[in-house]
């Protein structure tokens, strides 16, 4: 893995992880999106034999990237879980009763339909719409007819939802289409943790910035 | 034991009846009859419109006659007697009316029935109470009929599978479909027997010397049909005979030359500047066919003639496979009636019954086929004697050439091969499916069976062991937490329990052929047709495109159906199907090489096409070369886009694509370096950022056969065919499917992307049965090691020219404007992307 590369807001400093995630080092808060944790297994469940491999090393990206980082906390924007419950979603739960110490924040997403009590069992904070930190705030789709309940306090949004992708060209007729974050000037899309997962393609504007993974390293663009 | 024909009771009967219509039994039509009564299978060798579905049908009716001599008008409800498989739904409306029409004028008893997509299901509850004595099937709707539960009763009487345009099945997965559908029948036929005594229960084990069924094939003239006999025969485990009908009609082909070469562009604008050119000839002529080759340009053609000549309104139409199926059903009805006078239509009209109005038919583009430009030519000119007169129009100048190919061709009778496709993991899983959700299966028996068809032969146990891991466990799992359910079994057997998923399974049989394809309607209702759902999803509301002839806007996209309007733009985007590519013919391609050495000789005896395009060729010559035929000529050339270098093999789409993969790895070698790259007929291209490391020192060593087999792989894994071939195996496989009505939600959480599927199984799940076949798809046939070993050897014996024209050439002007890329790179993907550019909004 490479290293990760510093994004500033606000004077704070967000990580950006070739792993999907960032890391938010004044709080020690790690922030990902779309986990979409019990993908493989509904797909296995319908008979569609999704290798279980993929939910295995997304769980472990997940602890590499907690240990390396050395956070205490994760903030998921949304889409934690897929779907209804299945034994994938089970051996989750055994896996978070190893590791009680990190506190788990989920601010709900469109696919996290499973009861609340899910979520409380396995330790994981429930937030309906969304969590502020200081200036910053934190929801599962950032531009939604929703409103913010309270625009004033913050002023930065990171959102998950639209598992963006960029598609870049150049020279020979080369294109290339890959995961990003993506940031404005106001709030930062992060990519889905989930590598099963497809690719929305945004289309940055002048002054965005652009990180986009590549598999193993970062590029910035913008 | 062997009855005489000619003194049985049935034949006497058909030949009275045909008397009474002034006609008489063909030649080739007696042999079929007397190796019917003889319960023998075999191939009829026939072009349509003489006589083939009688060869059979017939043959069927005089042995149930002979069987039944007094009695044969009374007997009614004899059970299935004959399955005809027909590869088109709208086959089955014409060959169940000419059948009809026979059965009654015998006074028989006889039903005929019709199963596919469109039958309803009072119809279908019908025919399970009573079979009808012929059913006319689909491949597909015959495997929805194996998942029906207690289905083998329905098939105790039958007597003849037929397979008809069995030319055209073969070589696709459908054709894999009917040999699998044979191999049950076939079994389900022998267990009849032996419980029912006919034969002695040992003879299960043996090769069955008369199993009592038969099986016939029909098909046009194809370069192998002795192996499209074997592939049919082979679950009976007997040769069969061949009948040819040896009615092959006189072909004329006239090209329709632009009046100035030097000014007729050089590629990609769809022969419409020739369209004024064809107005007279439509005029002429009784009923014309326009054939275009895709959908998206016969959309364009259809546009266009309206345009030119506004009095062919009403009576021109337009006819593909995206359209509504009652439009296509009133548009063949007005066919035969003489009501139309011009279709522009593309390979839906290629197969069936014969449209007699029929004049002259016109083929816009290269037909990439001697076999197919035949079929099309066949379409005209009926009477027995009459010349079959088919007009080639070019849709670039360099088409001239293969006009000239296609003539020679045909003179000497060159004509392709169908191969059959050997070991689809995916028709065998989805047929595996289909067995599981009626009686469910015992795998040792059916292990069996599938091993007698020709398709599966060489599957070795462990690889079936393999396949039924798969549709059971889902392949490897973590075992306390695999939620995987899908095939289980109970009582010996292997069967899928879940109703839902069976009928999921039942709707998901029909796919095979439509990947993803979504249904266009009016907001207003009304069924427009089906679209590519690629397609769609480029589009924004709004925003215009043309489907069936109409300008169309769409306003949402609803679960699997696009909602429109009609649209008063001007502009509207032409939907630009997959598939609409056909590779040139490995024959064809050899004729365009012998043509080109014509060409490049000064050859004095040409054809009117060759002295056409002199002028063209003077220019290639000025600016580059004219290769002849022991020559392969290389064009560098560097243009804005970046560093080109052309080869021009003349061996087809899909060899140029195999090749331009390995020179591209190859050359990738000497330094890190990305290529795009496009290939069409005539050649291939590689296009790159960087100068490209090819010239007179090293282009023998890049050409060479050495150590193919082992660039071949790497090449095919670092590109994207192998990508682009699990599209179609994923559907099949029953990886992917639409949501059923009801379940939108949940089927939304069960959606992703062929593309999606093939990452994770090459990142987890490297073995994966289905990402192996599409491995081995591209392998077998696109990479065929022997063809471009081959084709290499020749280039070692010929001269290699490496030309550096300024601009750029009439050879590689098509290939240059080609859409379709691949790419191929030995660089760091973040180099890579450090080089390229976003694409801002606006």
């Amino acid at each position: 893995m490479r290293n990760p590369i510093p994004h500033i807001i606000h004077n704070n400093t967000f990580w950006v992880s070739p792993d999907r995630c960032l890391f938010w080092e004044e709080q020690n808060i790690l922030i990902l999106a779309d986990m979409h944790l019990g993908k493989s297994g509904h797909f296995r469940k319908a008979g569609i034999p999704i290798p279980q491999d993929v939910q295995k090393a997304d769980l472990q990206r997940l602890i590499t990237q907690l240990l390396f980082f050395k956070a205490d906390r994760v903030i998921i924007v949304g889409d934690f879980t897929h779907s209804t419950s299945n034994k994938e979603l089970e051996l989750f739960k055994k896996w978070r009763n190893d590791f009680p110490l990190f506190r788990f924040d989920l601010v709900k997403g469109n696919h996290d339909i499973l009861e609340d009590h899910w979520y409380i069992e396995t330790g994981i904070i429930l937030h309906k719409k969304e969590l502020v930190i200081n200036d910053f705030c934190f929801r599962h789709e950032a531009i939604n007819t929703d409103p913010l309940e309270n625009p004033s306090c913050a002023s930065f949004t990171f959102s998950g939802h639209v598992h963006p992708g960029i598609h870049i060209s150049g020279r020979g007729k080369q294109a290339l289409r890959l995961p990003c974050f993506y940031f404005t000037r106001e709030h930062c899309i992060l990519p889905a943790f989930s590598k099963f997962t497809g690719t929305y393609r945004v289309k940055p504007k002048k002054g965005e910035v652009i990180y986009m993974i590549t598999g193993t390293d970062l590029v910035r663009k913008g | 034991m062997n009855l005489s024909l000619k003194a049985s009771a049935g034949y006497n009967v058909v030949v009275n009846w045909l008397s009474t219509k002034s006609r008489q039994p063909f030649i080739f039509q007696q042999q079929t009859w007397q190796y019917i009564i003889n319960g023998e299978s075999g191939l009829v060798n026939a072009p349509t419109g003489c006589g083939k579905t009688f060869s059979v049908f017939l043959g069927t009716l005089i042995d149930f006659i002979n069987n039944n001599p007094d009695d044969y008008t009374l007997k009614k409800n004899n059970g299935i007697q004959l399955i005809w498989i027909t590869p088109l739904r709208a086959l089955a409306k014409d060959i169940g009316r000419a059948m009809e029409e026979v059965i009654g004028e015998l006074s028989m008893k006889w039903k005929i029935g019709i199963r596919n997509g469109d039958t309803d299901t009072a119809e279908r509850a019908r025919q399970k109470r009573q079979m009808p004595e012929v059913l006319i099937i689909t491949p597909e709707s015959l495997h929805l009929l194996l998942a029906q539960k207690g289905y083998p009763a329905l098939f105790s009487s039958l007597k003849i599978i037929a397979v008809d345009e069995w030319h055209e099945l073969l070589g696709s997965k459908r054709g894999v479909q009917v040999e699998l559908a044979i191999s049950r029948l076939v079994a389900v036929k022998k267990k009849y027997a032996i419980d029912n005594g006919q034969l002695a229960s040992k003879e299960i084990q043996l090769p069955i010397a008369h199993c009592p069924l038969s099986i016939w094939g029909i098909s046009a003239t194809i370069g192998n049909l002795d192996e499209a006999k074997e592939v049919l025969m082979y679950p009976l485990q007997k040769p069969g005979v061949i009948v040819k009908a040896n009615m092959d009609k006189l072909i004329e082909v006239e090209s329709i030359f632009p009046d100035e070469i030097e000014k007729y562009p050089w590629a990609g604008h769809l022969g419409i500047k020739l369209a004024h050119k064809i107005i007279p000839i439509i005029l002429q002529s009784k009923t014309t066919l326009i054939f275009i080759n895709t959908r998206g340009m016969s959309e364009m053609w259809y546009q266009t003639l309206l345009t030119l000549c506004p009095e062919l309104a009403g009576s021109i139409a337009l006819h593909h496979g995206s359209i509504d199926m009652e439009l296509r059903t009133w548009i063949e009805d007005n066919l035969h009636r003489g009501n139309l006078k011009a279709v522009v239509c593309t390979a839906s009209l290629d197969l069936g019954v014969d449209f007699r109005p029929v004049e002259t038919v016109i083929q816009v583009g290269s037909p990439k086929g001697v076999a197919r430009f035949l079929q099309r030519a066949g379409r005209s000119g009926h009477s027995p004697d009459a010349i079959s007169k088919i007009y080639f129009l070019p849709t670039h100048s360099l088409e001239l050439m293969e006009a000239a190919a296609l003539k020679s061709a045909i003179k000497e009778n060159v004509i392709e091969s169908r191969e059959p496709k050997l070991l689809c993991y995916d028709v065998l899983i989805q047929y595996l499916d289909t067995l599981a959700i009626s009686d469910g299966f015992d795998p040792s028996t059916i292990y069996k069976e599938i091993i007698s068809t020709y398709c599966y032969k060489d599957l070795i146990i462990d690889e079936w062991e393999n396949i039924i891991h798969f549709i059971t466990e889902g392949g490897n799992a973590l075992q306390q937490y695999n939620d995987f359910k899908k095939v289980e079994e109970e009582d010996d057997l292997l069967k899928i329990k879940s109703r839902k998923m069976a009928m999921r399974h039942r709707m998901h049989i029909g796919t095979i052929v439509s990947a993803s394809m979504m249904k266009v309607k009016f907001l207003s209702g009304g069924y427009v047709g089906v679209i590519e759902e690629y397609f769609i999803s480029r589009l924004e509301p709004g925003d215009a495109f043309t489907l069936a002839g109409r300008n169309l806007e769409l306003l949402m996209v609803k679960e699997m159906t696009a909602i429109v309007k009609t649209s008063s733009k001007k502009k509207s985007k032409i939907p630009s199907w997959e598939g609409g590519r056909m590779p040139l013919s490995a024959n064809l391609g050899k004729k365009l090489r012998e043509t080109l050495n014509q060409l490049a000789m000064g050859n004095r005896q040409r054809v009117n096409e060759l002295t056409k395009l002199d002028p063209l060729f003077a220019l290639q010559q000025q600016l580059s070369h004219v290769p002849k035929e022991n020559e392969l000529l290389i064009e560098q050339i560097e243009t804005d886009d970046g560093f080109h270098l052309f080869v021009y093999p003349f061996e087809g789409r899909l060899v140029h694509e195999a090749m331009a993969a390995i020179l591209a790895y190859r050359i990738s070698r000497i330094r890190p370096i990305t290529f795009s790259f496009a290939m069409n007929d005539y050649g291939f291209e590689l296009l790159s950022d960087q100068p490209i490391p090819v010239d007179d020192t090293n282009v023998y060593e890049l050409f060479s056969p050495e150590d193919l087999l082992n660039d071949i792989q790497r090449s095919v894994n670092s590109t994207e065919m192998a990508r682009r071939k699990f599209r179609d195996i994923a559907v099949i496989g029953g990886l992917i499917f639409q949501g059923m009505p009801g379940e939108k939600k949940k089927a939304r959480h069960l959606q992703a992307s062929a593309s999606l599927f093939f990452n994770v199984f090459s990142e987890y799940d490297p073995n994966n049965l289905l990402l192996r076949q599409s491995y081995n798809e591209v392998l077998e046939q696109q990479m065929e090691e022997a063809r471009l070993r081959d084709m290499l050897e020749r280039i070692q014996q010929s001269k290699i020219i490496i030309t550096f024209p300024g601009k750029l050439t009439p050879f590689c002007f098509p290939v240059k404007v080609d859409s379709m890329r691949e790419d191929l790179s030995s660089e760091k993907l973040e180099d890579r992307v450090r080089r390229m550019q976003l694409d801002l909004k606006g």
